[in-house]
């Protein structure tokens, strides 16, 4: 496993589009919170200095970190297209490793990608919650730290899923292209025909809906629109704003489901087939 | 001892059979070359052998063992053009032979020397000549001084430069008693190489034996004397003759089996003739190889 890990690290360090995509990684998802945390929605109800105190920082910050997981699944792409395309895969089990080295080889890799995202939403959300949050305490900022487990999980399915991709079409470019129809168009559209209740079932659909958005329009004002009667007349569901109606625990099992069928399927693939 | 024995392997690629019933045995010490035109399954079987491609029948055998993890260190395998990480160093991608071998680091420096490239380990391996790749592609192979090298077209598009210095990589190993399988077009290297060659052709093994015996068999003889015509009928009536042509100025022919040119000499002093000319020319193995496989 040491040996293992060390090559992936030569592989990664010395490659330059790797280091490219993770500076960028960084700075896109550092912009996005800098960026909104100047915004400042006065609306009555409404108030987003909540998305950066604790403990919604957690919640919020996994959310906008899993916007850029998608790149770090196009990076996972590369980095496995290019053992197809340079035929290291092949070589390197001429030269000693077997097959399923190769595969615990990248995984390893997607489990250091992830480990870097959990640690950059951490240290962002520690960050912020310490600087914007009034009335500090304990429990406050443990609340929903769970959620950096939840992205942690996150992070793995869409790099699992960008690995199966990439050894299914062994080609980088292709496997990239197919990657993003998948995720924006294939099951979007595979969803639509089948009823409500089932869409909540798919791949995607699950490994998207464990961050889910900010719940900041209910939680963060202290006087809710409220009518007459005292209800609320915002239909959050109605407009699609709160996440699915699954049980959180059943998305997490889910997930991680998922992530294991890919992974068997990823060494199915690379133990039956030519390399 | 045997290091090698393949039995009755076959792959075949959708309706194309490109192994078929192939069965080698290796023994220790030895240069084993695989001959046989494009398409004949030279790469296939060494791609077999280094565990990368899976043979639908048959199996094969090292150091009369299973194939597993061990063999890393005792077989170094070279098949076809050298696959390496274009943006790393030589001394990075050899670390990385190292590391799956389980081959000190140190290593490098030495087979870097062998290979005269110890100037450019620190250059990336798209920066490199062909040449040099190959160079490279042989110093991966040497890493942790294997027992046995599988080599695929070592000399793969080299200049001829390039080829004798290759050539000369594989002699120097093939001295210090490493097996050697060795898979090229180029006969010419094969006939000054190896001490063993197997033929194939359409996947199967036509021919093998040692590369001094193929060249021995079916030697051309030339002969020249007075009443040749007669000289000749002579010989085809005794049965000196397997193959035959005859000129007015000369007999060319191949000897029947167990019959030498010392044995034709004195047959036709015997009879009184008097022979003018006795040339043994030796069959290039080029020519041996192109019959086999036509």
């Amino acid at each position: 496993m040491k040996k293992l890990f060390k090559i992936e690290l030569i592989k990664i360090w010395n490659y330059a589009s790797f280091r490219v995509i993770m500076i960028l990684h960084f700075l896109l998802f550092l912009l996005v919170i800098i960026v909104s945390s100047q915004i400042d929605i006065s609306v009555p109800g409404l108030t987003m200095k909540n998305l950066f105190q604790f403990p919604h920082v957690w919640e919020s910050f996994a959310w906008i970190a899993s916007w850029f997981n998608l790149l770090l699944a196009v990076m996972l792409i590369l980095l496995v297209g290019n053992e197809f395309s340079y035929k290291t895969f092949r070589q390197q089990v001429i030269t000693g490793l077997s097959r399923n080295d190769l595969i615990i080889g990248k995984s390893l890799v997607v489990l250091l990608v992830a480990l870097y995202g959990v640690l950059l939403v951490f240290l962002t959300s520690t960050i912020s919650g310490l600087i914007f949050t009034r009335g500090l305490s304990i429990a406050m900022v443990f609340e929903k730290s769970y959620l950096l487990v939840v992205y942690f999980i996150q992070a793995i399915g869409y790099m699992t899923i960008g690995f199966l991709i990439a050894v299914l079409f062994r080609n980088t470019a292709l496997s990239i292209v197919m990657y993003l129809l998948y995720f924006i168009l294939i099951e979007p559209i595979i969803r639509l025909m089948f009823p409500r209740e089932a869409r909540l079932y798919f791949p995607v659909k699950i490994i998207s809906n464990l961050t889910p958005r900010p719940e900041f329009l209910t939680i963060a004002s202290d006087e809710p629109m409220l009518d007459a009667s005292g209800h609320s007349n915002l239909d959050l569901n109605a407009i699609g704003i709160v996440p699915d109606p699954l049980p959180f625990y059943l998305t997490i099992l889910l997930a991680l489901a998922y992530i294991a069928v890919f992974s068997s399927l990823i060494f199915i693939f690379i133990r039956k087939r030519d390399i | 001892m045997t290091i090698l024995e393949i039995r009755n392997i076959s792959k075949s690629y959708g309706k194309i059979q490109a192994v078929k019933g192939l069965s080698i045995t290796v023994q220790k010490g030895t240069v084993f070359g695989i001959l046989g035109p494009n398409g004949s399954g030279k790469t296939t079987t060494l791609s077999i052998i280094s565990g990368i491609l899976k043979p639908q029948t048959g199996s094969y055998r090292w150091f009369g063992q299973e194939p597993s993890k061990w063999l890393n260190r005792k077989v170094g395998s070279l098949i076809e053009i050298p696959y390496f990480y274009p943006y790393l160093s030589l001394y990075h991608n050899l670390k990385i032979h190292c590391l799956i071998k389980d081959v000190p680091e140190k290593d490098i420096e030495r087979v870097l020397e062998i290979t005269g490239l110890a100037s450019r380990k620190g250059s990336r391996f798209d920066t490199l000549s062909l040449g040099m790749k190959q160079r490279l592609a042989l110093a991966s192979v040497l890493l942790g001084d294997p027992d046995v090298l599988v080599l695929d077209e070592p000399a793969n598009g080299l200049d001829p430069e390039g080829i004798a210095e290759v050539r000369n990589i594989i002699k120097l190993e093939a001295e210090k008693g490493k097996t050697i399988i060795l898979a090229s077009h180029i006969l010419d290297e094969v006939e000054k190489v190896c001490s063993h060659v197997g033929i194939l052709k359409w996947g199967q093994l036509i021919a093998s034996g040692k590369v001094n015996e193929l060249l021995v068999e079916d030697d051309t003889i030339i002969i020249s004397s007075e009443r040749i015509n007669e000289l000749h009928e002579l010989l085809v009536r005794a049965g000196f003759v397997k193959t035959s042509q005859c000129d007015e100025q000369e007999i060319t022919l191949t000897l029947a089996d167990e019959k030498t040119p010392a044995d034709l000499n004195s047959f036709a002093s015997k009879n009184g003739f008097t022979l003018s000319r006795l040339e043994v020319r030796k069959k290039s193995l080029e020519s041996q190889f192109l019959e086999l496989v036509r």
